[in-house]
């Protein structure tokens, strides 16, 4: 928690931008009580898509409470030509407090400004729905794609609302995806059954440079141990796995790390991904983080478009922590994120052929840890 | 008539020429002479400001006349804004504007309407694509006059201006210089820069210690090559600096076509940057006995069997 008034106490927000139709949801009345002495203003002419190359500081001291009008859930868009995990996007806000020089939301978003979708608690009936019409399927539902899952939660209380949904849901499970340590509201919370907390790791060196805001490596998984021994099963995602001088020293030092904290037995996964961009990504970090080096790597332009390193480069590095991961345990549902077959076959001597192998792959990790 | 004595050379408050060529002005003045006067105006000072006509008045300096035929413009309820305007509407429909004059002009608007104003009114009538476009060229009377002239005169993209605005004062006339050297096109201009600012990020190098390396030097003292090719090498060389395994890669699989001496009318491909892990087998034919001979032949190289990826050689 001592990170957290770093980049999220009272003082970063400075602002409350109340969006059509948002003020009578509950969630805004809990926010606007929480954050009591913050400005507050009422969108006036609709949602203002911004100029983002005048507005390179994206706004990230304002929340604006939107009533969504898009879907909640949806699936992760995948790649041509690359395989997908078949991950379901819960769509609970945009944007993140934190500033890491790689964030692809960089480049996604055309709005400013922390978004909280205020209407959530009403979808999640028809969330609900769709979920229970296919009890042959499991879903793997994640918060954490297009902003924190609880870097905002002490003013949110996702983690308040979303396990008590999940509670009665028998074949999905919901992830936070975090690079904080704000996980008290999450302790409080009294459901744990297909609740997953994970945490983005890299080596601390790039931590330090390239994540502004997040807490240290070290921290998360302090609060990743608590969470262990809370009842809670975790995640961790290695992505992205940045390619610089000492990336080998770097990455070993954090599976130290891992180590040192975690039970392996609780793990349910870690996946794998190298730094990856669209060309358009580029000339916005130039700008935002002058001094970074996370473009130094050799990038080509891959068949779906993206920046990516050059494959051998890729092939190096996922070998690296597939051995020495596996070194530290053979069981932790490793898998790769967005990679093709090759890449999987040359790096972790086995594929799962496809999106639907790999859906099935991670199913059965959902099954096993939660059987246990 | 206005004796010429009168008319300043140095651009006044209305001027939008910049660089430009009096020679077919001349011409056309020594055939059929003056056709349109210019505009005039005297100001506070009673000196005269050129309206409309700056290249006429330049062009019948140099065929030395002593007296010019103009209007003077009297009205007083004309505002500057107003005679700014004239002189932009009378350029407009007789021809277009260079990037630097794009800029002057962005420049003289700014005095009389906001950055939101020009967006709106003045981004079509200059051929501006985009606000961030017109935000450059206002940008360009930052540089100085020998890369003013060159951004005025040749073929330069914007994100070439752009990208040149982006380096250090001290290193733009040498890029510029550069580009010009090798004639490069606007998308060898975009790979330079490109290129160059990953390097120089990355090597923290600057342009003048990147440009006096050895190979950039032997590129420029050696004679086998004429423009195009110093300028293809010149890209080369940024590539294997950038991208040093890449590059590797691609002249180790060329050397391991060339030393399969496959037939003439077989090629074998990769991807692009070797993403796909497949290569392509390329045979050309006209009749099936040609694609045999062809297929026996390349049963029998000995090679084909250990072709394998570059990088694993």
């Amino acid at each position: 928690m001592e990170g957290l008034k770093g980049f999220m106490g009272d003082r970063l927000v400075k602002k409350i931008i109340i969006g059509e139709g948002a003020r009578h949801y509950e969630l805004s009345r809990d926010i606007l009580k929480k954050l009591p002495d913050v400005q507050l203003s009422e969108e006036v002419h609709g949602d203002i898509s911004y100029n983002r190359h005048k507005n390179m500081d994206l706004d990230k001291e304002t929340l604006r409470l939107i009533s969504f009008k898009g879907e909640f859930l949806k699936p992760c868009p995948g790649t041509k030509g690359y395989i997908c995990c078949g991950y379901q996007i819960l769509n609970i806000g945009t944007n993140c407090p934190m500033d890491c020089s790689y964030c692809i939301l960089q480049a996604y978003f055309n709005k400013p400004s922390l978004r909280i979708f205020v209407n959530l608690e009403k979808e999640l009936e028809s969330i609900g729905e769709i979920i229970d019409s296919n009890p042959e399927r499991i879903f793997r539902i994640g918060t954490g794609e297009f902003t924190d899952s609880l870097a905002l939660d002490h003013i949110t209380g996702w983690s308040r609302l979303l396990p008590a949904f999940l509670n009665k849901k028998r074949n999905a499970v919901l992830e936070f995806k975090t690079k904080t340590d704000n996980i008290d509201g999450l302790l409080s919370s009294q459901y744990r059954a297909r609740i997953i907390v994970s945490w983005s790791l890299n080596s601390s060196d790039i931590s330090a440079g390239e994540e502004h805001g997040a807490v240290s490596i070290k921290k998360r998984l302090i609060a990743a141990k608590r969470c262990q021994e809370e009842g809670f099963i975790v995640g961790f995602h290695f992505d992205p796995l940045i390619n610089y001088r000492e990336w080998a020293d770097g990455y070993l030092k954090t599976i130290e790390l891992l180590d040192r904290y975690i039970d392996p037995r609780k793990v349910i996964w870690i996946s794998m991904g190298c730094l990856r961009y669209l060309p358009e990504l580029k000339p916005i970090i130039r700008k935002r983080h002058p001094y970074t080096h996370i473009l130094d790597g050799e990038f080509v332009n891959a068949s779906d478009g993206k920046m990516r390193y050059f494959k051998p480069i890729r092939l190096e590095m996922y070998s690296f922590m597939n051995q020495n991961l596996n070194k530290w345990h053979s069981d932790l549902g490793l898998y790769l994120c967005m990679e093709s077959n090759e890449v999987w076959l040359a790096s972790f001597g086995w594929s799962p052929q496809d999106s639907n192998g790999l859906s099935c792959y991670l199913d059965k990790r959902v099954t096993k840890i939660y059987k246990n | 008539m206005i004796n010429v004595s009168e008319l300043d050379e140095r651009p006044g408050p209305f001027c939008m020429s910049y660089c430009f060529d009096a020679k077919n002005l001349i011409n056309s003045f020594n055939t059929v002479g003056l056709i349109n006067r210019p505009l005039i105006r005297r100001n506070g000072t009673g000196s005269i400001d050129i309206v409309t006509g700056y290249r006429r008045i330049l062009a019948l300096k140099l065929l030395n006349r002593k007296s010019i035929p103009c209007i003077e413009l009297t009205d007083p309820d004309l505002s500057d804004r107003d005679l700014l305007l004239l002189n932009l509407h009378d350029n407009l429909y007789t021809r277009s504007f260079n990037n630097v004059e794009k800029g002057m002009i962005l420049n003289r608007l700014l005095i009389y309407h906001t950055m939101e104003d020009i967006y709106s009114s003045f981004m079509g009538l200059l051929d501006i694509s985009s606000r961030r476009e017109a935000d450059l060229l206002i940008r360009i009377q930052e540089l100085d006059k020998y890369s003013k002239d060159i951004i005025a005169s040749e073929p330069l993209s914007v994100k070439t201006i752009e990208s040149i605005l982006a380096l250090e004062a001290c290193s733009r006339s040498l890029a510029l210089e550069w580009i010009l050297k090798l004639k490069l096109n606007i998308n060898q201009q975009m790979l330079f820069f490109d290129y160059f600012n990953d390097i120089s990020i990355r090597d923290k190098k600057g342009l003048h210690e990147l440009l006096h390396e050895e190979d950039f030097k032997d590129l420029i003292n050696e004679d086998g090559r004429n423009t195009p090719q110093r300028a293809k090498r010149f890209i080369e060389i940024l590539k294997t600096k950038r991208l040093p395994g890449l590059t590797r890669s691609e002249k180790a699989f060329a050397k391991q076509i060339y030393e399969l001496c496959l037939p003439e009318n077989v090629k074998i491909k990769h991807s692009p940057f070797f993403e796909n892990s497949d290569y392509l087998l390329e045979i050309s034919f006209k009749e099936g006995k040609k694609l045999k001979e062809t297929l026996n032949a390349l049963g029998g190289i000995q090679g084909l069997a250990d072709f394998k990826d570059p990088w694993k050689v």
